[in-house]
């Protein structure tokens, strides 16, 4: 699992590639620690190239919001394949995030 | 404000139609009694007529035979008077005789005309009276006072015309100084010319008594006239309408004055008012046939004859105005009652209704399709005493298992219904993420208890049965022992405990039995064993038993329908006292052909996991599932696992996990089992992915993923292990 953190159009992204399983998830919430401390930008998770998550990547995701949430920003997520869109659909998830 | 018009309207409306009705009823009333009154008056009036008529008639007769009897008396006697004309010496003595022989004639007389004796005086008339019950005679009466004789009527009249004549009334002065009237007749002499007036004297005293003995009303009065209504007699003078007798005689002698005639009759009539009081009179006359030529006068006053009408005419009316009270008041009673009635058979209609409502609630609250599953046939049956009853059984499959349960709660209808469907709930919503029979039955019975101060109890038995292993985990509260059919019939070991809703802090105790296959687990109420014919005689576990032996191997529905038409048949035309419920489920286990096995173990660490998802993957690919299907397998398998590894051993401490996959052509099973401490996923609350972001928790989704994601998840903890089977049907 691989993640990097950039700045696009006043936005925080971070990219996310390969397997976001229970075992990744430890390693992922750290590199991602960036978005949780953040406070003043909108986020954008770009998981075009994500093939798949547990429900601890799903864990991670929802710290991020409502972190965000709580400065009154957004979060995005991008590119999920039908897979993962189900997955979030199942658990209510695609109630919370944005989708681009 | 318009409200407030069409309220008032609506007000008076009521208010109105009540008082048009006493309106209508008072005119009512008033209508019958004026009609009866005057038709009764007129009556009255027909009948005044007609009795005053015949008391004119009446006195007139008595008058007329009063003077025939004078006359006669006079007549008879004319020959004798004729002999003593020769003989004047004698006169005086017969005369005496005479009036002697007749007290009721105040005298008797011979008036001789002037001269006719020549050793007499020239007026010579000897004269015989009755005075106070002493005869007199006198012969002198013309030298007393000046009493010319030939100058009255009683002399001059026969001697004129020769015939009998009534004179008009007079008082005798000269002698007896009563009122009288003399009846006289012409006396003649051998020669055949008159020699004198033969007089009789007939006191009017008498006759005023005679006519006023007795009159058709009290203050009716009759009086007396001659020809030319002069007064003749008249009661006495201190009768009550004393001052009306010269009114009426005025009336009677004044032609002007209108007079009306009595129908069919000669008799006059005359109606005047009364100088004393205004009183409303009239006044009934009449001329006497023949000579004297008088006239009988009656009069009667209003008061007397109509007044009794006018007292009837009011007591009349009180009369119907009570009557129409009482007709009014019987007519409210009955509708009161009527409406009474109706509404009381409403409410009949009303209960009858929500019964029917309340047990159509409650047979839907029972389960009716069979269960889906080749492991398992279930058949049921609930024979309500009432409309509801206090009798349930109920059974769903989660997770693999078979929930099931039968109750029968203390009493019978409603009362019984009402907590039964509580039990029956709590069953339901506690069966729903509980698996251990002995918990929801302890959860179950804290709950009754709460609030329980009617004092009901039921009696429940749970069971869950696993279907991939036929293993039966139960508790019972105090209900009917189950019975386990394979070639006989035996009574489950059950541990009585306690009704539910009788002790709140009750340990239930929990076991279980191993259904073998083809088994048949019988469930029933009390209402079975103790159902009873018309001699009291209960149905019995005995022949229950029997029953069972008799029925074993068929299918659990035959297997009911027996048992009931046994019990029927026993019951006869007794009345069904109880609920009678049964519930057969029947144990049949499919033998599997696997297409695929394969097994994999880790030990509790989470980098084991990517292995475990791999496997996953080879193992779907084997199966040719499609990407997406094998991505839902390895989430699941992966959910699941991590679930062991994070609860199943405590920290720190190394544990084993093994999996095995095994797919037949129907479905694709994974079974993860591990040696930790007790723990069924099954039982983990549902997420509710309604909520929003800041409500969500982080956590718990792991095995509400795996719920999503297979079609069944089955835990069952085995000979110390805790066994988690996902099922994938394919």
């Amino acid at each position: 699992m691989e993640t990097k953190i950039s700045e696009l159009d006043g936005k925080l992204v971070a990219t996310l590639n390969g397997q976001l399983d229970t075992a990744a998830a430890v390693q992922v919430e750290k590199e991602l620690k960036p978005l949780y401390d953040n406070e003043d930008k909108d986020i954008v998770i770009d998981c075009e190239n994500m093939e798949y998550i547990a429900s601890s990547g799903l864990r991670i995701m929802l710290g991020i919001l409502k972190k965000a949430k709580q400065h009154g920003h957004t979060v995005t997520l991008t590119g999920l394949n039908d897979d993962i869109k189900n997955v979030f659909k199942m658990t209510g998830f695609i109630n919370l995030f944005n989708f681009e | 404000m318009k409200k407030i018009v069409s309220q008032t309207k609506k007000l008076l409306k009521g208010r109105t139609w009540l008082s048009l009705m006493i309106l209508g009823v008072a005119l009512l009333v008033e209508l019958i009694s004026a009609a009866q009154y005057y038709y009764t008056k007129s009556i009255l009036e027909e009948e005044l007529e007609t009795r005053a008529a015949s008391e004119i008639v009446t006195k007139a007769i008595l008058v007329k035979g009063m003077l025939n009897t004078t006359e006669g008396v006079l007549n008879s006697h004319v020959d004798d008077l004729k002999q003593l004309i020769k003989e004047p010496q004698e006169i005086g003595d017969a005369l005496e005789s005479i009036v002697e022989a007749n007290p009721y004639f105040n005298g008797l007389g011979l008036a001789f005309k002037p001269g006719y004796y020549d050793d007499e005086d020239d007026l010579f008339e000897p004269w015989a009276f009755n005075i106070n019950n002493e005869i007199k005679v006198m012969k002198d009466i013309a030298k007393r006072g000046g009493h010319d004789y030939t100058t009255l009527n009683f002399y001059t009249q026969p001697i004129a015309t020769g015939k009998p004549y009534w004179s008009d009334p007079y008082i005798d002065y000269d002698v007896t100084k009563k009122f009288i009237t003399t009846y006289s007749i012409p006396l003649r002499d051998s020669r055949d010319s008159i020699a004198a007036v033969a007089g009789i004297d007939l006191s009017l005293s008498w006759l005023s008594d005679t006519l006023n003995n007795r009159h058709i009303y009290p203050s009716s009065f009759c009086l007396l006239l001659t020809d030319d209504g002069k007064l003749i007699s008249q009661p006495a003078s201190n009768h009550p309408r004393h001052c009306d007798f010269d009114d009426a005689i005025r009336l009677i002698n004044d032609s002007t004055v209108h007079r009306r005639v009595v129908t069919n009759t000669k008799i006059n009539v005359i109606e005047f008012k009364s100088e004393k009081d205004g009183e409303d009179a009239c006044v009934f006359f009449h001329h006497m046939k023949g000579n004297p030529h008088w006239q009988v006068a009656v009069v009667c006053y209003d008061n007397e004859v109509f007044g009794q009408l006018d007292k009837m005419r009011f007591r009349i009316l009180l009369l119907m105005i009570l009557g129409f009270a009482l007709l009014g008041y019987i007519i409210y009673r009955f509708f009161k009652n009527n409406n009474q009635l109706i509404r009381s058979e409403t409410d009949r209609q009303r209960i009858e209704g929500e019964l029917q409502v309340a047990q159509r609630i409650q047979s839907e609250m029972l389960p009716h399709a069979s269960v889906d599953h080749s492991n398992i046939d279930i058949a049921s049956t609930l024979v309500a005493a009432r409309e509801v009853g206090g009798d349930i059984y109920d059974y769903f499959i989660r997770d693999d298992k078979l929930f099931f349960a039968i109750g029968d709660a203390s009493g019978k209808g409603v009362p019984s219904a009402l907590v039964m469907s509580v039990t029956h709930s709590l069953f339901r919503a506690i069966g729903s993420r509980e698996s251990n029979p002995m918990r929801i039955m302890q959860l179950i019975n804290h709950a009754v208890c709460q609030g329980n101060d009617s004092s009901m109890f039921v009696t429940f038995f749970i069971g869950v049965l696993d279907l991939p292993t036929g293993r039966m985990h139960y508790c019972n509260a105090g209900h009917d022992t189950p019975l386990i059919i394979s070639d006989t019939a035996s009574k489950l070991n059950v541990k009585p405990n306690l009704p539910l809703g009788v002790m709140e802090d009750w340990q239930y105790d929990g076991q279980e039995a191993q259904l073998q296959p083809n088994n048949i687990f019988l469930l029933y109420t009390d209402g079975l064993t103790e159902a009873m014919n018309s001699t009291r005689q209960q149905f019995g576990l005995t022949r229950v038993i029997s029953q069972a032996n008799a029925n074993a191997g068929v299918s659990p529905q035959r297997l009911l329908d027996n048992v009931l038409r046994e019990v029927h048949t026993f019951v006869g035309d007794a009345e069904q006292s109880d609920d009678l419920t049964m519930l057969a489920i029947k144990y049949m286990p499919t033998t599997e052909t696997f297409i695929l096995s394969r097994e994999i173990s880790i030990t509790n660490d989470l980098r084991h996991v990517e292995t475990v998802n791999d496997w996953v993957e080879e193992v779907c690919h084997k199966l040719s599932m499609s990407e997406s299907n094998t991505s839902s397998m390895k989430l699941a398998v992966e959910e699941a696992v991590v679930n062991v590894i994070n609860y199943a051993y405590p920290a720190g401490e190394t544990g084993d996990i093994s999996i095995e996959a095994t797919a037949t052509a129907m479905a694709l099973k994974f079974k993860i089992t591990d040696s930790g401490v007790s723990f069924a996923p099954t039982d983990a609350p549902d997420v509710d992915t309604s909520l929003s972001a800041e409500e969500r928790r982080i956590g718990g989704l792991g095995i509400f993923l795996v719920r999503q994601l297979m079609d069944t998840i089955n835990y069952e903890r085995i000979d110390g292990k805790n066994v988690l089977t996902l099922t994938k049907l394919r």
